[in-house]
């Protein structure tokens, strides 16, 4: 289980304390937890949140390329948050690290948000293919 | 329960709406804080609101003061969604106004339990509105029902009139004259502008006495409002009423001497005898001892011109 491929040299940096353990990128259990909000006769309620997710992320990702293109230290923190909030909520747990540091990093008009912002990418096509598996398996 | 739910991250709202909807909740759903707090205001909005801290425009902290800055009776039991968890923020939150918070990611169980906790509230607050609503109908309905003044003890307008139109009828068959007086206080207006309107309170009370000795416990005194009272004293004719006015007078003399104050009690007098033959009612009797209150009121204000 690799964390993230960011190489880390300071002990200040955000993601200094969290990268040091190994986190799954998803969590099944949370995700599948969402079975018990399942309501009889609507259509499968994870499937439906993956889809939202998938739609949704890659949508805030260029928000945020479009707000560090343009030095908006607000929109980058307002999107990473959307990211973070996301992902920690369905169990992405990796994303959710790395955004969260991403906020963080905003907020203090901290520089390298670019790098964070393609780690997040690599990790999404990590997610992506956990979750399309996932998606295959509700529907066959 | 209706509840409204104010989330711009479309996956956590979809999970946080799936959710109460699958406890039996009713949701409304908005994703920023302007549209929240606007559905919060409307007539019949939901009760309970589960607002995100962080939102583009309004945030659900800002949303938390401005609906408390209302001067309304509703009031809507708020909880934040925060990530955040230093406790600064969190007293910010509550500080605001929130009645509670949850962090996200937030646990489903802890969720229900709050939203339990928040539910319980709304129904004790209405429940409690309720009641306050029914004391307000009772006391309104106890207050049209009585028949004496609060300030005095004296009958009101209500008793006065109730029980004067009895007794009228009693001296109709036993063909006793009775009479009917009505007495305005002669500057009230004065010790209201110049000493405060506890002074003038206090004069009122100080007349209600004086008629209290003044008249027997047979008759019927009333403060009919602001400075006007009437007695109906059964089995008096007119022969007596310069007796009795004199004795009045005397009355308001001897309070006037024993206190020092630097106002005097003073009252124009009407008396009309009643007939208890007459098929004149007890409104248009008024009528008469009212004109000859001011007819005596303007007699005295020439007297004063004069003197």
């Amino acid at each position: 289980m690799s964390s993230s491929n960011l190489l880390i040299d300071s002990p200040e940096h955000p993601l200094a304390t969290v990268t040091n353990r190994a986190i799954e990128s998803v969590d099944l259990k949370i995700l599948r937890s969402f079975d018990e909000a399942q309501e009889e006769g609507e259509s499968d309620f994870v499937l439906e949140l993956i889809n939202l997710y998938l739609n949704e992320v890659p949508r805030l990702f260029s928000a945020i390329r479009e707000a560090i293109a343009k030095d908006d230290w607000p929109s980058i923190k307002r999107a990473a948050h959307s990211v973070r909030g996301s992902s920690s909520n369905l169990g992405i747990l990796q994303i959710a690290v790395i955004a969260g540091a991403l906020e963080q990093l905003a907020a203090n008009q901290h520089a390298p948000v670019g790098q964070l912002l393609l780690s997040l990418q690599d990790e999404f096509t990590r997610v992506e293919k956990i979750l399309s598996a996932e998606r295959q398996r509700r529907t066959v | 329960m209706k509840i409204l739910v104010a989330e711009d991250d479309a996956v956590s709202c979809r999970v946080l709406t799936a959710n109460l909807k699958s406890w039996g909740h009713e949701v409304v759903v908005t994703n920023n804080g302007s549209d929240a707090l606007q559905a919060l205001q409307r007539a019949g909005a939901p009760l309970l609101a589960i607002l995100d801290w962080i939102m583009p425009d309004l945030d659900g902290v800002e949303v938390c003061r401005r609906l408390r800055s209302e001067d309304t009776e509703r009031s809507v039991y708020i909880i934040l969604l925060t990530s955040l968890n230093r406790k600064e923020n969190l007293i910010e939150g509550l500080e605001a106004g929130a009645d509670d918070y949850l962090t996200k990611p937030f646990d489903r169980n802890e969720l229900r339990m709050r939203v339990q906790a928040g539910a319980r509230i709304v129904q004790l607050q209405s429940s409690l509105r309720e009641r306050v609503r029914e004391l307000e109908l009772a006391q309104e309905a106890l207050r049209n029902l009585s028949l004496t003044d609060d300030m005095t003890g004296l009958y009101n307008h209500r008793g006065f009139f109730n029980l004067a139109e009895h007794q009228l009828k009693m001296n109709h068959r036993s063909k006793t004259t009775s009479l009917l007086i009505f007495a305005d206080m002669d500057g009230l207006k004065e010790i209201n502008d110049t000493r405060g309107h506890q002074a003038g309170s206090n004069a009122i009370a100080a007349v209600a006495d004086i008629l209290r000795r003044t008249f027997r416990n047979c008759d019927i005194i009333a403060r009919l409002g602001g400075d006007e009272f009437a007695i109906l004293a059964p089995n008096v004719d007119i022969a007596d009423a310069g007796k009795i006015i004199e004795r009045l007078n005397s009355n308001l003399q001897l309070y006037n001497d024993e206190r020092h104050h630097d106002f005097q009690l003073a009252l124009s007098v009407g008396a009309v005898e009643i007939d208890p033959m007459s098929e004149v009612d007890i409104r248009e009797q008024m009528g008469r001892a009212d004109e000859a209150m001011y007819r005596e009121k303007g007699h005295k204000k020439a007297q004063k011109a004069q003197s």
